[in-house]
């Protein structure tokens, strides 16, 4: 019997969990046995264990909730399972889970309980690490969501701000978001208008064949609409002129195959366009009138020059003939910008001889600056589809202004060839040259070099004329230059195939 | 005969014509025109387009319209730039774009009187 006792000892000794034993029919519980186990964790001896209650491993950390559930649970004399912070000797924390169970005689009284301990710091510390990471980690994600949803706040204030209206559909040209500007604009709320398909908003004024068309190639071949212009009556608002703009979009990971649409509305430009070009037409009209009277008493007395005058006086009057031409030409200058620049210049298209055109404006211009050589260079043999007139006008325009910017020289040298299926023409002048800045800019409507404005009086039309008379030719004007070295305008007009 | 909503200009033609030998009559208000023309017959209209009250080519297209009156040559002068495409429109013989050459008006009116 004592060699079995003997062997359970051994085995209670070599288990890994420290285990106690405590004599419950003692006052305060007292440890009556402990195994090496018990020992090691808590570095006391085995002799300064026996006989303390248990509670002797909590040192001064004595308020804790497990504690009163121990308690609690060998009141009642039952089994229980606690985390419990204890200290070793050393004073140094261990967390101890504890088992605790009663041991009761035939009568039912609990007479023992058996204490197992294992030694969990580790675990617990591991655990409580995983705890702070987690909830660093669920504190990164907060901050990243927050970042996320100011930065998608910022944006959608820049959305909400612009003074464009904007709208994003999906595959199905369902509106999933308007801007606030089309909201405003078009005087539609929100609900009226998101979820709904695009063709069918408001009295069906998207609803157009080619606005569909053109949507429907956006997606598939990534081709946006650039400014296709809209004219309609809109509910609430009336008639308007909208220039729209359409791209695909797509948002990594997120959603792709969106549509974003941008209207402009230009209806105001527009008037203001139109109402320009009518002042400018009838400026011009009004101003010729008395330009008409003028002219035609200089003639009136160009022709009553008495014989005996002298030569002096009929040059005078030849000067003054000259100047009233020239504020014709300037005012005719006013009126073709204002006609282009509305789209009304008629082309009276037919087919010319381009060789010969060149070479009697040439000719024309050779006989109005005697003091020049204008050389004309090349020949093409082939027949141009336009307006002859306007085509020298252009040439009249380069020519003249070749003569104009070149006060030190005093030739001119005309370039004529077939490239491609084009004609080039070239003049080039050994005048002042133009600088790089100016170059971009010598085609704008008005535009005139600064140093030139003094000496080269001028409406800064001519260069914008020219370069929509052939643009409407469907042919490219351009310049190179160099300051000091002269300019080439050169143009281009896409030969007629027969 | 010369209409014209521009005294200047009415003046300038009646001091050329008369220098030519014509027989000149003047109206710068064009509703007066038709009655004018029914009154003294000319051989030719010299007719301004931008008019107040009735333009050009409104007389001009009453002018083609009216039995009595509707072979006189009529020569459209204007400062307008489509003034040749309305003039055609209208009936006009011929067109001379302001401001004009004295020797080109000379020269139109002629194809028409001799």
């Amino acid at each position: 019997m004592s060699d079995l006792l003997n062997i359970y000892i051994q085995a209670l000794d070599s288990a890994n969990s420290g285990i106690i034993i405590t004599d419950n029919t003692q006052r305060d519980n007292p440890i009556i046995y402990c195994n090496k186990a018990f020992e090691k964790i808590t570095g006391y001896s085995h002799d300064q264990i026996i006989g303390h209650n248990c509670r002797f491993l909590q040192a001064q950390d004595r308020s804790q909730d497990e504690r009163f559930l121990i308690k609690s649970c060998i009141e009642q004399g039952k089994d229980c399972r606690v985390e419990i912070r204890n200290y070793k000797k050393n004073g140094k924390l261990f967390w101890n889970e504890l088992y605790i169970s009663p041991v009761k005689n035939e009568k039912g009284e609990i007479t023992n309980f058996i204490g197992v301990q294992n030694d969990i710091t580790d675990r617990k510390k591991s655990e409580h690490e995983l705890r702070e990471e987690k909830s660093s980690i669920e504190k990164k994600i907060l901050e990243r969501t927050k970042e996320l949803v100011e930065s998608e706040a910022f944006l959608s204030s820049i959305i909400q701000t612009v003074r464009e209206s904007l709208l994003v559909l999906d595959t199905n040209y369902i509106v999933l978001s308007a801007n606030n500007h089309f909201l405003n604009s078009f005087k539609v709320s929100k609900e009226e208008t998101v979820g709904k398909l695009l063709f069918e908003l408001g009295n069906h004024q998207w609803n157009i064949e080619t606005l569909k068309e053109l949507l429907t190639k956006i997606l598939p071949t990534n081709n946006p609409v650039i400014d296709y212009e809209v004219e309609h009556v809109f509910p609430h608002i009336g008639k308007k002129v909208m220039l729209l703009n359409a791209y695909r979009i797509e948002f990594e990971g997120q959603y792709k195959d969106r549509i974003l649409i941008a209207i402009e509305d230009i209806t105001e430009k527009k008037e203001t366009d139109r109402r320009k070009d009518d002042f400018l037409s009838i400026a011009s009209h009004e101003l010729k009138t008395p330009l008409t009277t003028i002219k035609g008493l200089i003639q009136i007395l160009q022709r009553m020059v008495p014989p005996d005058s002298s030569d002096k006086f009929e040059n005078t009057l030849d000067k003054v003939a000259m100047y009233v031409d020239r504020l014709n030409d300037l005012i005719s200058d006013l009126l073709d910008t204002s006609k282009i620049q509305s789209g009304n210049i008629e082309l009276h298209k037919e087919e010319f001889d381009i060789d010969s055109a060149i070479a009697e404006t040439i000719d024309n211009l050779s006989l109005a600056a005697p003091n020049h050589t204008i050389t004309l260079n090349g020949k093409t043999g082939v027949a141009i589809m336009g307006d002859e007139l306007q085509i020298s006008q252009v040439l009249n325009n380069l020519i003249s202004n070749a003569i104009k910017y070149s006060p030190g020289s005093d030739k001119v040298d005309v370039y004529i060839s077939k490239v491609g299926n084009f004609v080039k023409v070239s003049v080039r002048d050994y005048g002042m040259g133009i600088s790089a800045q100016d170059k971009s800019k010598i085609f704008e409507r008005f535009f005139r070099v600064r140093d030139i404005q003094k000496k080269f009086p001028g409406l800064g039309i001519g260069l914008y004329i020219s370069h929509e008379i052939i643009a409407n030719h469907n042919g490219t004007l351009w310049v190179e230059s160099e300051i000091g070295e002269g300019s080439t305008f050169s143009f281009t007009l896409p030969i007629l195939n027969k | 005969m010369v209409c014209d909503d521009d005294q200047g200009i009415v003046d300038v033609l009646e001091i050329l014509l008369d220098a030519e030998g014509f027989n000149v009559i003047t109206e710068i208000n064009s509703t007066n025109l038709l009655k004018k023309i029914e009154v003294h017959k000319p051989d030719l209209l010299l007719l301004d387009l931008w008019m107040p009250l009735l333009s050009g080519d409104q007389v001009l297209k009453t002018i083609r319209n009216t039995e009595s009156i509707k072979k006189l040559p009529v020569i459209v002068l204007s400062a307008s730039v489509d003034g040749s495409d309305i003039a055609e429109d209208a009936g006009a013989n011929d067109f001379v774009a302001k401001p004009f050459n004295l020797d080109d008006i000379i020269n139109k009116i002629k194809v028409f009187l001799y």
